[in-house]
């Protein structure tokens, strides 16, 4: 069983600026209007309300999309669920291996060759040793890298970076995958592929959480949708219907 | 032990104790290889790669013997073993203290995006520091070579110092990433305090020429102990229990604070990087 039960759920992510971590503090955020719905001080630290009394029953087989404008709580949601950030109140039930496809979760070592960061990642993540090869050579097929993956990564063009980290951040097919929207880069070629691979990616995970914008990508991978608008859930159904509420928010 | 992981679970997460004990053990293996990875990257840059701290090592034993001799009044070939030894030892303190406080600060972007275990973070810092201390050990041996520090019997004792010293890195490393994450003023702080503590410790003055009445200065200096577990055995003498058993004390204490903090920090960490 794999299932992601939100209940309650309310994120406050306090704001340590360079003046509150400090030790001694000076006066900072003069002008921030706190005391909002959005931002409140508690012990002398700005908080964002990030998430608001969220509700969310995800069960085996849904593929749900994120949308909200930018600063909704998408993101936030996406870590929340993954285990990294916590939640302030409320109760957050995951059950089942989970990845986050994040801007940084693959940090390449630029020094290091493709092949070490492979091994690298591999290691961090531990890929099942037996699997190792096969997937060393899907990432080769898919990278197209060739002989690069002998060299050290500093010298790759940023599209054959993001390729790298993309195939290695796609490696590993969780129970629970939750991507935040912005993966593909590169060349439209690759964009394609990039595309093609979510999907088969996404067809073997158990629950997906998409992040995303566009309406064309969820539609095509997503059979529920949840609206975000200021850190508060508006909506949770079907997609079609999501999108009419989204475009309804103002 | 402080060095809970946080795989799967999520990073409050509870685990029986065998788990925690395997999960321990192999992020101690993947961290090793981390830092490995790190020294072969190191040596792709330049050539002798963390040679180069040696180098500056040397640079640093030799000046400080040449400073310390003429104002204490001993020849410089008597006391070079002495501070010799006590600045490479100094060398993987400071680098612990001050490498070691950045840790969650430098593996930012892993912290903020993944659920990786926080002990990996650590044991990249610390065992970084134990390969390029491994590599300033050579100045030990061309000491050997050319007499300047005598090969003695109780040498091999130096090793349950040099583990001590190191099993001490990951709670100290883990105590101070976490405080300089949320703090970012203590680094600088930190690395103020070591270079005060350099002068403090005796390594390159002998703590037996300082005035009984202010023997206080090495007596309740925690660091000295640390130093003298390694440097005594390599020049000859057997360390006494008390030095031991004050370095254990100072190690259930450590890691019992670790144990705290990163109970009490760990959750909040990706909202401090």
């Amino acid at each position: 069983m794999t299932y992601v039960h939100l209940k309650d759920v309310n994120v406050s992510i306090p704001i340590y600026d360079s003046h509150a971590l400090r030790l001694i503090r000076l006066p900072a955020f003069r002008d921030a209007r706190v005391g909002t719905d959005t931002a409140s001080r508690s012990h002398g630290v700005i908080v964002i309300h990030a998430l608001k009394n969220l509700n969310m029953e995800v069960e085996e087989g849904d593929r749900v999309c994120l949308i909200g404008h930018n600063g909704a709580g998408k993101t936030t949601l996406l870590r929340v669920v993954a285990g990294i950030y916590p939640s302030t109140t409320g109760s957050v039930e995951v059950k089942g291996s989970t990845f986050a496809l994040l801007g940084g979760s693959i940090a390449l070592n630029s020094d290091a060759t493709g092949y070490e960061n492979i091994k690298l990642i591999a290691n961090l993540y531990n890929w099942p040793s037996d699997q190792y090869q096969d997937l060393v050579h899907e990432i080769e097929e898919f990278t197209e890298l060739g002989v690069y993956l002998s060299l050290p990564t500093r010298i790759y063009s940023a599209g054959m970076q993001a390729r790298l980290a993309f195939a290695l951040a796609t490696a590993q097919i969780p129970d629970i995958l939750l991507v935040d929207e912005g993966i593909g880069a590169g060349d439209a070629q690759f964009q394609k592929k990039a595309q093609a691979r979510v999907k088969q990616f996404v067809s073997r995970a158990r629950i997906l959480l998409l992040a995303s914008h566009s309406a064309d990508l969820c539609r095509a991978m997503c059979s529920k949708a949840l609206v975000l608008s200021k850190g508060e859930a508006v909506f949770f159904g079907e997609v079609e219907e999501g999108f009419k509420v989204y475009a309804g928010l103002s | 032990m402080a060095l809970v992981t946080s795989s799967a679970a999520g990073i409050s997460g509870r685990h029986p104790a065998s788990l925690v004990v395997r999960n321990t053990l192999l992020n101690l293996w993947k961290s090793l290889s981390w830092a490995w990875l790190d020294t072969v990257c190191q040596y792709r840059r330049s050539r002798i790669g963390p040679l180069w701290e040696t180098i500056n090592v040397m640079v640093m034993l030799l000046g400080l013997s040449l400073v310390s001799s003429s104002i204490f009044g001993n020849s410089m070939v008597d006391i070079i073993g002495y501070i010799g030894l006590g600045i490479i030892i100094w060398t993987a303190v400071s680098s612990l203290l001050i490498e070691g406080s950045g840790a969650f600060v430098r593996n930012a972007g892993y912290v903020a995006n993944s659920t990786l275990s926080v002990d990996l973070y650590v044991g990249r810092a610390v065992f970084k520091t134990l390969i390029t201390f491994g590599h300033h050990v050579i100045l030990y041996f061309v000491g050997v070579i050319f007499a300047l520090v005598p090969l003695t019997a109780t040498a091999p004792l130096a090793l349950l110092g040099i583990i001590l010293l190191f099993v001490n890195g990951f709670w100290v490393v883990m105590v101070l990433s976490f405080i300089c994450a949320r703090f970012r003023d203590v680094e600088l702080f930190v690395r103020n305090l070591v270079q005060l503590a350099f002068f403090v410790t005796p390594i390159f003055w002998n703590y037996r020429q300082i005035s009984s009445n202010r023997q206080f200065i090495v007596e309740y200096n925690l660091l000295f102990y640390f130093i003298e577990i390694i440097r005594n055995p390599l020049l000859g003498e057997i360390p006494p229990l008390r030095h031991y058993l004050t370095v254990l004390a100072v190690t259930v204490v450590g890691f019992g604070l670790a144990y705290v903090v990163h109970r009490k920090m760990r959750p909040q960490l990706a909202f401090f990087v």
